[in-house]
């Protein structure tokens, strides 16, 4: 073959391709009915063990879809705040006689998805799970990630087959929501495995309206409806749900746009005008969120009152709003003004030179400061943009901010072990839920919470907000404890707690496909009732 | 990314035995080499290029039109043009113009910052080990030859990585992964030369090791090291780039062509063109760098 | 032949010592206490004790290796921090994810890549010579995360035609290489992997052909009067010894340095799963991977050389 031949042989090659590429028409891949795929914002598959990892998002995909708890959310309204109603449990009271003891009756004719059947036996030895170092089922893993739910757990006894009884250290009135987050797995199945939670993670069996399928570690995990859930309302109606993490906006973006997937949360919100030429459907809502920086009261430039101030005043939350394209609302306290404690705070509006003049006064200029912060994560929004444009504001107006950036999980974990451990971070950019009063207002100032033992990350603690937090969880009364919760509330702004941002709007899109999805406002998202088109 | 060492062949002048002292005998082979470059006007043209980017990033706060950390929430992602932004604005409102032309600072400090180290510790470990004792040599080559076992995004990610990132451990990182093969590059040369004949004259007459290798061995193998270098500055452009991509370089806000690709990847729908930008200059330096190399290799390549 | 492949062997093992040796101080080179390093954040105190004893992290420093390098012998590349598996599971895992594209883009990187070169090499300083020479230095040039971002853009989002992300329909274990629905995954990110190589590979072949044919021994095939067609087999015969050497170790960066391509594709290969314990603090899924991948360099480096020498007898007598 001689060099000439071998240039017109390349030539004819190359056309040959062209012209093959053209023909190729693009399949399109067969797709199930029926089958939802949703791109998580986690970086990885939340664990199966019982309590997820990777935040609420851990809990919103792969937590309440296996298991249930005692105390369950309403996820069914998007017009009205969310609020708890009865889950493996059909009733609850505190004991008259001792206001540490809570009675709680259990629901009969419930069967975990291995087939065994529900009964007390498991609620007390899923409670040892996480508590008892002792017990044989005690996994420190999950003993971990329960901790902060446990605060004020003592002990647990079996009634009788019906019911339990659960002591706790301190008189808390609203305990009831602190086991709103504490789910049940299945003792059979955890037994015939001897305890391998390795092996337990890969078929897990709980109470949930979904059953466990398949899971590919890192990448995809599928769930199949169980039909026999015990609330006939809620048996899903997809056939299959498929759940991706995939912790980069611009991806999960292409990923809906390219039909991988057709259920997205947090889509970039520059990205939001083009899903809607693409006839995607865009949905967001209100819901009890704050993307705050959580102070270190221990040591640092924040131990300082008016340092805490001129952050307030320093941040112009308009700006953020308009950074992520609308979708948040400015926060000015801990909670927004929908919820009924709200009170009249006060209110920290954007003032740059108020700023300066109290950092100076605190001979604090500049004021040097470190903020934790991660990439992505559930509630996190726009992390990386959104915590840059805040420095720039900070610095504005006399810090001198460096941002200690890490994966969601790891923040977790800073969020977990609190100030202990992390005593040079003077901040921590971790979003909060605030479903219920006792993790929106109580948990963040009582002593009694102080990390690792709970989630009071920095360890404020004043005898004010001890005394108050007494106060509210001896009263039983509701509007006498309202009263009190919107006292406390108020407090809170007065101590600049936290450095107030914004509150989400919780942007998701949807393919057009996808119906039956109720928003509610809540953390929390009931998957079950979607139906995908063909 | 990973070739091997090849020295290019004749870079050691094939006229070595011609008379005289070598120090002229060098600076007429480097008029040569400059008589060749001053026809090869493919070279000359990137030269320019390259020196043209240098001298913007070394002179970026005379020629930047704007402050490249000052934000603006109202401009974020705009087109070409907008109220002065010649090439728009990116993700949180700066300039890309500005961020572009800082960026080419820290982009090529991280590209030649690494070449530069590696050239004199590897040259030095190379030449000492081309001109020591079987032991020493054995010691300095065998160690380079574990380094150079490994592919060099993967060596660099990894130093980096364990590192925790940053730029200064970035650099840590690509001077200890270009290091290797310098060294042998310079070890070569040197073995090559060190057995010449008027390397044993020299010596016979009295030299000592240090003047030997000064006036005789570094000539000759200034030429290969240099070649090789210069290859490789487009190399640790890319390399450099990729770490701040995937995190491990500067960090925000600094501006960093790897680091503004990473950050402007997530508004790739709004603004595509902005998004390539960062790239393209990338692309446009590393290939600059490439061509310029290959242009003064040609030159030095005596057998052409 | 026998005593230089004998000697290559031999050669090989203290590299990949010394490589287990890098691999090992990666965890001295993190910052903070070793041993924080590879425990999960909410150990408890008897986790710790069991670990310390296992690693033995109370001992010198070269006790300590050898005893690590004991472990991963017998297969025992310690725990994931943030999964809590076996680092053999998840790294040979992904390691096969990796070998696919690795698979698909050596043979287009090596087709393409010498058929180019060789057009160049034959028709040297010529419009061809300059097309290939200048299509190849692009190739090096291009930071190729970048293009594979650009093949996002126009196949995926634009034209809709390829996916954008991801390794097939239903994730990396059910995979099915024959069904267009998952292998149409596998073409951008092949792409996108094999632009380097192709650029080196045909820049090597260019060079080693051009300089083959000005040899002396050419002129002398043709004095013979060989045909032009005959004179280039010879010609390509004899520049494959270096184009080989070249695409054996491209072969080697495809499986080592796919870190950028496997993340921007979020493709579950050996490259993304560094990237992801990089992010994570995962120093023994770090360790373990690098060790993988280096290995896997060293043993393509010995085949290659090996090669060479069956196909150039000048350097079994080296």
């Amino acid at each position: 073959m001689t060099c000439s031949a071998l240039k017109v042989l390349s030539w004819c090659g190359a056309m040959a391709g062209l012209i093959a590429g053209a023909l190729v028409a693009p399949t399109p891949s067969a797709r199930a009915a029926g089958v939802l795929k949703v791109a998580m914002t986690a970086g990885d598959l939340p664990v199966t063990t019982g309590n997820p990892d990777q935040g609420f998002e851990g809990f919103r995909f792969v937590g309440w879809n296996l298991y249930d708890a005692l105390i369950n959310w309403d996820l069914s309204k998007s017009d009205r705040a969310s609020d708890i109603k009865p889950g493996l449990a059909t009733e609850w009271h505190v004991d008259p006689a001792n206001h540490k003891r809570w009675i709680f009756t259990l629901r009969q004719g419930v069967k975990w998805h291995d087939g065994c059947d529900f009964t007390a036996d498991d609620v007390v030895w899923n409670f040892q799970r996480i508590s008892d170092p002792k017990a044989p089922q005690f996994f420190t893993q999950q003993f971990a990630l329960s901790r902060a739910y446990l605060t004020n757990f003592d002990n647990i006894e079996k009634i009788d087959d019906h019911s339990v009884a659960i002591t706790t250290k301190f008189v808390e009135s609203l305990f009831p929501y602190d086991m709103s987050y504490v789910l049940m797995i299945s003792r059979c199945r955890a037994q015939a495995l001897n305890y391998d939670w390795t092996a337990y993670a890969n078929q897990p069996s709980g109470t949930g309206p979904y059953r466990f399928a398949s899971m590919t570690a890192h990448e995809r995990m599928e769930l199949v409806p169980n039909n026999d859930y015990w609330d006939k309302a809620r048996v899903p109606k997809q056939d299959r749900l498929v759940l991706l993490p995939t912790p980069e906006a611009a991806t999960r973006t292409a990923a809906l746009l390219s039909g991988q997937v057709n259920f997205i949360e947090a889509p970039a919100p520059d990205a939001i005008p083009v899903l809607k030429r693409a006839a995607m459907q865009i949905v967001s809502n209100a819901y009890p969120h704050n993307w705050p920086y959580i102070l270190n009261f221990t040591r640092g430039p924040f131990t300082d009152l008016r340092v805490r101030q001129a952050a307030n005043y320093a941040i112009n939350r308009d700006d953020v709003v308009d950074l992520v394209g609308g979708m948040a609302t400015p926060e000015y306290a801990e909670v927004p003004p929908t919820l009924p404690y709200y009170g009249h705070p006060v209110i920290y509006k954007f003032d740059k030179a108020k700023a300066r003049a109290l950092l100076k006064d605190a001979n604090c200029l500049p004021c040097k400061v470190t903020l934790a912060i991660s990439t992505s994560g559930s509630g996190q929004m726009q992390s990386l943009p959104m915590n840059e444009l805040v420095k720039q504001q900070l610095e504005d107006a006399g810090f001198e901010v460096t941002l200690n950036v890490m994966d969601w999980n790891a923040l977790l974990d800073v969020s977990r072990s609190g100030v202990p451990k992390y005593p040079n971070v003077d901040g921590m950019n971790a979003s909060r839920g605030l479903l219920d009063p006792v993790s929106a207002i109580i948990k963040p100032v009582a002593t009694a919470y102080w990390s690792p033992a709970g989630s009071n990350w920095g360890h404020f603690g004043t005898p004010e907000a001890d005394a108050l937090v007494k106060q509210i969880f001896e009263e039983f009364e509701p509007e006498q404890r309202l009263a009190l919760l919107t006292r406390l509330h108020e407090y809170e702004s007065e101590q600049a707690l936290m450095i107030f941002v914004v509150h989400d709007l919780n942007p998701r899109a949807l393919s057009p496909k996808v119906h039956g999805f109720v928003q509610a406002q809540n953390w929390f998202q009931d998957l079950t009732p979607i139906t995908v088109d063909p | 990314m990973n070739e091997r060492a090849v020295v290019a062949q004749g870079a050691i002048p094939a006229d070595s035995e011609v008379d005289g002292a070598p120090a002229i005998r060098v600076r007429g082979y480097w008029q040569s080499v400059l008589h060749r470059l001053r026809y090869d006007w493919v070279t000359l043209a990137f030269g320019v290029v390259v020196l043209a980017i240098v001298i913007v990033a070394i002179a970026a706060p005379l020629i930047a039109p704007f402050d490249p950390y000052q934000q603006s929430i109202v401009g974020r992602l705009k087109p070409f043009g907008w109220r002065g932004h010649p090439w728009g604005t990116d993700e949180l409102g700066r300039d890309m113009m500005s961020r572009l032309i800082y960026g080419g600072r820290i982009s090529l400090v991280m590209g030649l910052a690494p070449v530069l180290i590696a050239t004199v510790v590897g040259g030095t470990l190379g030449v000492i080990g081309g001109f020591a004792g079987r032991l020493a040599n054995t010691a300095i080559m065998r160690t380079m030859d574990v380094f150079y076992a490994f592919p060099s995004i993967l060596l660099a990610v990894a130093i980096s990585g364990a590192m925790g990132g940053g730029m200064i451990n970035g650099i840590i990182s690509l001077s200890l992964v270009f290091t290797p093969a310098m060294c042998r590059v310079a070890e070569t040369a040197t073995a090559q030369v060190k057995n010449l004949d008027y390397i044993e004259a020299a010596r016979a007459s009295g030299a000592g090791t240090l003047t030997i290798i000064r006036y005789h061995v570094l000539g000759n193998v200034l030429g290969p090291v240099f070649i090789y270098a210069s290859s490789l500055v487009s190399v640790s452009i890319l390399l450099a780039s990729g770490l701040s991509f995937l995190g491990l370089g500067v960090q925000p806000p600094e501006p960093d062509w790897g680091l503004m690709l990473s950050t402007l990847r997530q508004s790739l729908y709004v603004d595509p063109l902005g998004c390539a930008l960062p790239g393209i200059a990338i692309f446009i330096t590393s290939i600059c760098f490439n061509l310029v190399s290959d242009g003064v290799r040609g030159a030095m390549d005596v057998r052409g | 032949m026998l005593g230089y492949v004998i000697r290559r062997v031999l050669f090989a093992i203290p590299i990949a010592l010394g490589v287990s040796v890098v691999c090992f101080s990666l965890v001295y080179l993190a910052p903070g206490d070793p041993l924080q390093t590879v425990l999960p954040p909410d150990a408890t105190a008897e986790t710790i004790a069991i670990v310390k004893h296992a690693y033995g992290f109370d001992r010198p420093i070269p006790v300590q290796y050898a005893i690590w390098l004991w472990h991963v012998l017998h297969g025992d590349f310690g725990r994931s921090i943030a999964s809590q598996r076996a680092v053999t599971l998840e790294v040979f895992g992904a390691l096969g994810n990796t070998a696919m594209l690795a698979l698909f883009a050596a043979p287009l990187s090596f087709m393409v890549g010498y058929g180019m070169g060789a057009l160049a090499g034959c028709f040297p300083g010529q419009a061809t010579d300059r097309i290939v020479t200048g299509a190849a230095v692009i190739g090096v040039s291009l930071p190729n995360y970048w293009l594979g971002l650009v093949l996002v853009i126009i196949f995926a989002v634009e034209y809709m035609v390829l996916p954008a992300s991801g390794m097939g329909q239903s994730g990396s274990a059910a995979f099915t290489l024959w069904h267009w629905s998952d292998a149409q995954f596998l073409v951008l990110p092949v792409i996108t992997l094999a632009m380097i190589p192709i650029g080196i590979i045909a820049r090597t072949t260019r060079a080693a052909v051009a300089e083959v044919r000005s040899q002396d021994f050419v002129t002398t095939l043709r004095a013979m009067g060989l045909g032009e067609g005959a004179v280039i087999r010879h010609v390509l015969k004899n520049a494959s010894p270096q184009v080989l050497a070249v695409m054996g170790l491209q072969f080697g960066y495809l499986m080592g340095g796919s870190i950028l391509v496997e993340t921007v594709f979020t493709w579950p290969g050996s490259g993304f799963l560094l990237f992801k314990a990089i992010i994570n603090r995962d120093i023994p899924v770090l360790q373990g991977t690098i060790l993988a991948l280096s290995l896997i360099f060293v043993a393509t480096n010995l085949v290659v050389d090996l090669l060479q020498a069956v196909l150039d007898p000048r350097i079994r007598r080296a």
